[in-house]
């Protein structure tokens, strides 16, 4: 606790007299004009009243006086230290990639540096380390006064490359300052890219300033750094650096697709000692070739995101393809076999092979259909592999019927091929043999079944061995590859499609490509021009469009940029700096991602400062003006004070409008105040969604029966009574075993999760809306039925035309609705034999007809989608509580209602199982056919 | 303007008066000579009309002998005539800036409610064939209707007066007197004006008409009363510890108003504003009617 201003503290002195005049003032009375004052004039209250303000009231406007005196003296909660130093204030800003992952505090405890400079006038130098992007930009070195530093300070942003410790220190060699300044380093808490010379040489040329004190980080706050992720096969492992190896932890690298939508994450761990920690991203290659981002979660520095390019993503695979000899059996060409193999994965582009060599391949996928191949094909070929191709080949009979010698072969051939049980042969077709630890195959999962009849044979000799990836059972190579220059030469021994044997038709054959694919080198940093900036990272990690001075990226010649295993990203030229920041260079086609994990492995924390340099690290409690709460509690009090003094003077009493009014503005104060303070709810809108998920719930989990609710409650009392007497029958005598009935608000409610919806015709229910006449089309073209019941004796047998205010209320109701033709319900319909064997169709009443939609519509299963009749149905199952029935039917007796639990039985029984029963009905004959 | 509300307020008071019966207020000298037979029902005619025969007694006058009667019977009959003197009331309502006065705008002030009841008495009054004046005014009491709307003029266009106590006119014997007002002057002062009214043989109702704060002093705390016709203003720390002794004193004052208009022979009435103005036209009209009666 410290007072900024603590003179003002000596007008404390002055509450005694405060207290003094407060207590000699009495409250001011009220006044009134009074006709009658005459028969006023000489009374007295009787008991003494209080001539001063009472002892509470005077505390507590004492406690306001000095609460008023207390904040403007300024006190501070936590003060820092005093800067060192009498000069100006040297605050070294580290804004390089590192400082994004605690900007924000960095900042703050810079301001309050600036702050402390300015009560103590003293004037600032605020020097960023991160070199600036143009010359012009550099900062000045001349101290300014404390509202022009902030400014200077509230520019500055991290910048997305490393901080030039080196360089800063030179230009501030011929630096002298009036007085031993008080020099501040706000680090980022790494060690500098340059070195651990550069660090010392800062610190030292600092130390000529004046006494240097240095914040950084704990080792845990440290940034971390993404490295290139490593390609090896179908799997991606990510790998990440962190500056100290102490002590294991944990980060969370995620992958992001090109809009920005996670792909997957992982944990990847340090162990104790590393510095580098790595995890395999298990993807399929479809999502693998999605991602374009990699990053830390929680940290959003430059180095914490990773650009996927090309080199990471799917390959361009070229399919030779021939003219017209397939096209007999399409199905059954080779062509058909790789493309389907191949093109999830893979851009897969078709072509005469130099067609295909004009655009840059990872693979090149040869047929045996296209072999021989010309010598002209050859010469381009062979110079493609040599600079990094890699071509595949499948045998054949053309292959094997080639006579001449075949540069592009793994190994050489026998001519002729190798028949495995066939007609003529002993043996029997040889099944693979487990795959070598060294293949690229290693681990892949074998089908039990797999024969290979025919093969091609290679000749042996020494390298065969080695360069084989795949054999069969008895030691016969499957697949051969050899290295060819920059390039892979590999050879299927069988051909592509079924013929020779089952390996295509198997998933192997697609991992064995995938893995074939790993072993090729993509497509990007082959060109030879140089990469213009696309998209470039700014300090936090986020892209955007390249400011003027970046430049363009020489590229690299001769090696490749390949994500290779042991590839070294070369230094210098194209290292992270202002004018190669992070991002996408290149152009629209073929962009190359340039990243800080190439260039900027080896982070290490800031150390070895030399001794007379004070460490620290960032307050956690930062400095506290508590100016502004004590006055903002002088200002309460005082209101407090306020309504107290309305109270005693007896403002507060009801009655008059004058006192309500200022009894309702000081309510209507508060109200404002506090809902200013709360803020603003929000349960509204989850109370509906809420329902919804309720009423799903409630429908789906056994599966109901469900009424139309009019707007005559008596209808819907019965339709639910009768709902549930029907249950309870389905209950008892069948399998289905619905739940209690529910009620359907067409306008509102979902209907899709009933199979069958009971609606009483009413001449009360206002029409539908298009909303729900949408819905209820939906319903019945999705293979809901619906039963409408007239509730009418006298309509039904004529459901068009004005016949009955039935049939009128229904042609109302259902206008709009796609209702299909309908027809008398014939008597070989499957309603009469889908449970019990029926005849009629009784409800409350007895006659009527029943309608169904007619014809030999067989979509959703030939159930009928509408059933309309006028029986009254509801009305005949209705059971009270305990079960019994509760109207009388007509004419009535036991058999009537019986026979309408059972037409009701059949119906829901035709509503969940379709045509099932129609065909059910023909088995004694199909059992009579067959003589049993 | 003033028209126009003059008229508004007359009308108000025409309808207010509109509800009671045709006052009839007989003289005192009609009473001593028919002492019987004085009833609401008839008005007063205009002197010359027949009233009554009588049995001849000893002391008429033999010039009042109506002898045709005399002749049809066996029995000596005097004819006496209807009287025909009208009564005169001078009305007075306190003016003074006391009056203009109300605790709360539920109810109006004293001043508007005296203006009113004075209208509707002096209507009241007219339509009974009386004599009516303001005092004051220096007008001689009439009753032709067009004194009613002069009246109503004249209640809307006086200002304050200075007092609160009417002025002690020499008014001729006999008449009669009402006043209105709050009253609360010194009792001495009030029966020294009352009793130079009285002493000239006038009969008089004295109408208090107060505000009901005046009567119940609804005030808490801390308050300075300041008077409005320039009494010294009085400091009370807590306002309802004083009221049992205040609201004692204004019931001695009515108490001691009434007494001192008993004394008198007079009427006395109470009104609140906040009541009805048809209870106090009611009291007084009761009030008159009895004194007349009598």
């Amino acid at each position: 606790m410290a007072f900024a201003q603590p003179w003002i503290l000596a007008a404390l002195i002055g509450l005694p007299v405060i207290w003094w005049l407060l207590r000699l003032t009495p409250p001011a009375p009220r006044r009134f004009k009074f006709p009658a004052i005459r028969l006023l004039t000489g009374l007295s209250a009787p008991e003494e009243t209080p001539a001063t303000t009472p002892w509470w009231l005077l505390l507590m406007r004492l406690a306001i006086v000095a609460l008023i005196i207390l904040g403007l003296s300024q006190p501070l909660w936590n003060p820092n230290e005093r800067l060192a130093g009498s000069g100006p204030l040297v605050l070294v800003m580290d804004n390089g990639w590192g400082a994004a992952r605690y900007w924000p505090n960095q900042m703050a405890e810079a301001e309050q540096l600036i702050n402390q400079a300015e009560r103590e006038g003293r004037n600032v130098l605020v020097l960023p380390t991160a070199p600036a992007a143009e010359e012009s930009e550099a900062p000045s070195l001349t101290p300014l006064p404390a509202n022009e530093a902030r400014r200077v300070l509230s520019a500055l942003t991290p910048q997305p490359w490393p901080a030039d410790r080196a360089g800063l220190a030179e230009r501030l060699a011929e630096l002298t300052l009036d007085g031993r300044a008080g020099v501040v380093w706000l680090s980022d808490g790494l060690a500098a890219a340059q070195g651990q010379a550069a660090d010392t040489a800062l610190a030292e040329t600092l130390g000529g300033l004046g006494d240097v004190t240095v914040y950084t980080y704990p080792s845990a706050a440290l940034p971390h750094l993404l490295l290139p992720p490593v390609t090896l096969g179908g799997a991606m492992t990510l790998q990440v650096e962190r500056p100290v190896g102490a002590g294991s932890s944990e980060v969370v690298v995620q992958a992001y697709d090109e809009d920005g939508s996670l792909i997957a994450q992982v944990p990847l761990s340090f162990d104790d000692g590393e510095t580098t920690g790595d995890v395999p991203l298990d993807l399929p290659a479809e999502l693998r070739n999605r991602i374009a981002v990699l990053a830390i979660a929680g940290e959003n520095t430059a180095g914490a995101r990773f650009l996927i390019d090309e080199r990471w993503r799917r390959r361009p695979v070229g399919l030779v393809t021939t003219e017209g000899a397939e096209a007999a059996q399409p199905l059954l060409s080779e062509d058909y076999y790789l493309t389907r193999a191949l093109e999830p994965f893979t851009e897969l582009r078709k072509g005469s092979i130099a067609q295909l060599l004009e655009r840059d391949l990872a693979i090149l996928v040869v047929p045996d259909a296209a072999n021989p191949l010309t010598p002209e094909d050859r010469l381009l070929i062979e110079d493609w592999v040599r600079d990094g191709g890699l071509l595949l080949r499948f045998a054949g009979p053309d292959l094997a019927a080639q006579l001449e010698e075949d540069s592009l072969l793994p190994a050489k051939l026998r001519r002729g091929d190798r028949v495995m049980g066939g007609v003529l042969t002993w043996d029997s077709p040889a099944r693979l043999a487990p795959f070598e630890t060294t293949s690229p195959f290693a681990n892949l999962a074998q089908p039990d079944d797999l024969v290979v009849k025919r093969q091609v044979l290679a000749e042996p000799s020494l390298e065969l061995a080695n360069n084989t990836w795949a054999t069969l059972s008895d030691g016969t190579p499957l697949v051969t590859a050899a290295q060819d220059g920059a390039g892979w030469l590999v050879l299927f021994h069988v051909n592509a499609n079924s013929e020779w044997s089952d390996l295509p038709l198997s998933g192997l054959f697609v991992e064995m490509l995938q893995r074939v694919l790993g072993v090729s080198q993509g497509v990007a940093g082959r060109g030879g021009e140089v990469l213009q900036p696309i998209e470039v990272m700014d300090g936090l990690g986020r892209l955007g469009a390249p400011a003027p001075f970046v430049q363009p990226l020489p590229t690299v010649t001769g090696a490749q940029a390949a994500p290779a295993e042991e590839s070294d990203p070369p230094a210098g030229t194209r290292g992270i700096s202002p004018q190669h920041p992070p991002g996408y260079y290149g152009t629209k086609e073929e962009r190359i991602a340039h990243n800080m994990g190439d260039s900027q492995a080896g982070l290490a924390p800031l150390a070895d400062l030399p001794n007379q340099v004070q460490m620290t690290s960032y307050n956690e409690t930062s400095e506290l003006d508590l100016k502004p709460w004590l006055l903002l509690a002088a200002f309460v009090l005082l209101l407090l004070d306020l309504v107290i003094s309305l109270f005693m003077r007896g403002l507060f009493v009801a009655g008059s409008w004058r006192q309500q009014g200022t009894t309702a503005v000081l309510v209507l104060a508060t109200a404002i105040t506090v809902h200013l303070a709360l803020p603003p709810s929000t349960w509204a809108q989850s109370a509906n969604s809420d329902y919804n998920d309720r009423r799903a719930l409630e429908a789906t989990l056994v599966p109901r029966l469900a009424y139309v609710v009019t707007d005559d409650p008596h209808v819907d009392d019965i339709s639910r009574a009768g709902l549930s007497g029907l249950t309870l029958i389905l209950q008892r005598r069948t399998s289905v075993e619905p739940g209690p009935p529910l009620p359907v608000d067409l306008e509102v409610d979902e209907l899709a999760f009933f199979p069958l919806l009971y609606w009483p015709i009413t001449g009360e229910q206002p029409p539908l809306s298009s909303k729900a006449k949408e819905k209820l089309n939906d319903y019945m073209n999705s293979g809901g039925t619906i039963l409408f019941d007239m509730r009418d004796p006298a309509a039904g047998s004529q459901i068009l035309g004005q016949s009955s205010l039935g049939s009128q209320n229904l042609q109302r109701l259902v206008d709009g609705l796609e209702i299909p033709d309908l027809t008398p319900i014939p008597p070989e319909h499957v309603i009469n034999k889908s449970f019990y064997l029926l005849q009629d169709y009784p409800g409350r009443y007895t006659g009527g007809t029943l309608w169904v939609e007619s014809g030999e519509n067989s979509r959703n299963d030939a159930v009928t989608s509408v059933v309309i009749g006028a029986n009254d149905w509801a009305s005949a199952w209705a059971v009270n509580a305990l079960g019994q029935p509760v109207n009388v039917l007509v004419p009535g007796g036991h058999l009537q209602r019986e026979m309408a639990y059972r037409f009701g039985v059949n119906l829901v029984m035709h509503a969940l199982t379709g045509n099932y029963k129609a065909d059910q009905v023909h088995i004694p004959f199909i059992l009579e056919r067959l003589g049993q | 303007m003033a028209g126009e509300s003059a008229l508004s307020l007359r009308q108000r008071a025409e309808k207010l008066s509109a509800r009671l019966p045709p006052l009839l207020v007989a003289a005192q000298r009609v009473a001593s000579t028919v002492a019987q037979g004085v009833h609401g029902r008839r008005r007063v005619g205009q002197g010359e009309t027949f009233w009554q025969f009588r049995p001849y007694d000893m002391g008429d006058q033999p010039q009042s002998i109506d002898w045709r009667q005399t002749a049809k019977r066996d029995r000596v009959f005097v004819r006496e005539m209807e009287w025909e003197a009208a009564q005169s009331t001078w009305i007075w309502r306190d003016t003074s800036p006391s009056m203009s006065w109300r605790s709360n705008r539920d109810h109006p002030d004293k001043r508007s409610r005296a203006d009113l009841l004075t209208l509707a008495l002096a209507d009241l009054l007219i339509r009974g064939g009386e004599h009516v004046a303001l005092l004051g005014t220096g007008d001689r009491p009439a009753s032709s209707r067009a004194v009613l709307s002069r009246l109503a003029h004249e209640i809307e266009a006086a200002g304050h007066s200075e007092t609160s106590l009417p002025p002690t006119l020499p008014l001729p014997r006999h008449g009669q007197v009402v006043f209105m007002g709050d009253f609360l002057d010194p009792l001495e002062e009030i029966e020294q004006v009352l009793q130079s009214y009285a002493g000239n043989a006038l009969r008089g109702h004295v109408l208090q008409i107060l505000d009901p704060a005046e009567e119940d002093l609804p005030y808490r705390g801390r308050v300075q009363f300041e008077g409005l016709e320039g009494e010294a203003p009085w400091l009370l720390a807590r306002v309802e510890s004083v009221r049992s002794d205040y609201t004692h004193r204004v019931l001695h004052q009515r108490a001691g108003l009434q007494a001192m208009t008993r004394r008198m022979g007079w009427g006395y009435s109470y009104h609140r504003c906040d009541h009805p103005a048809q209870t106090a036209l009611l009291a007084l009209f009761t009030a008159l009617s009895h004194s007349t009666a009598w």
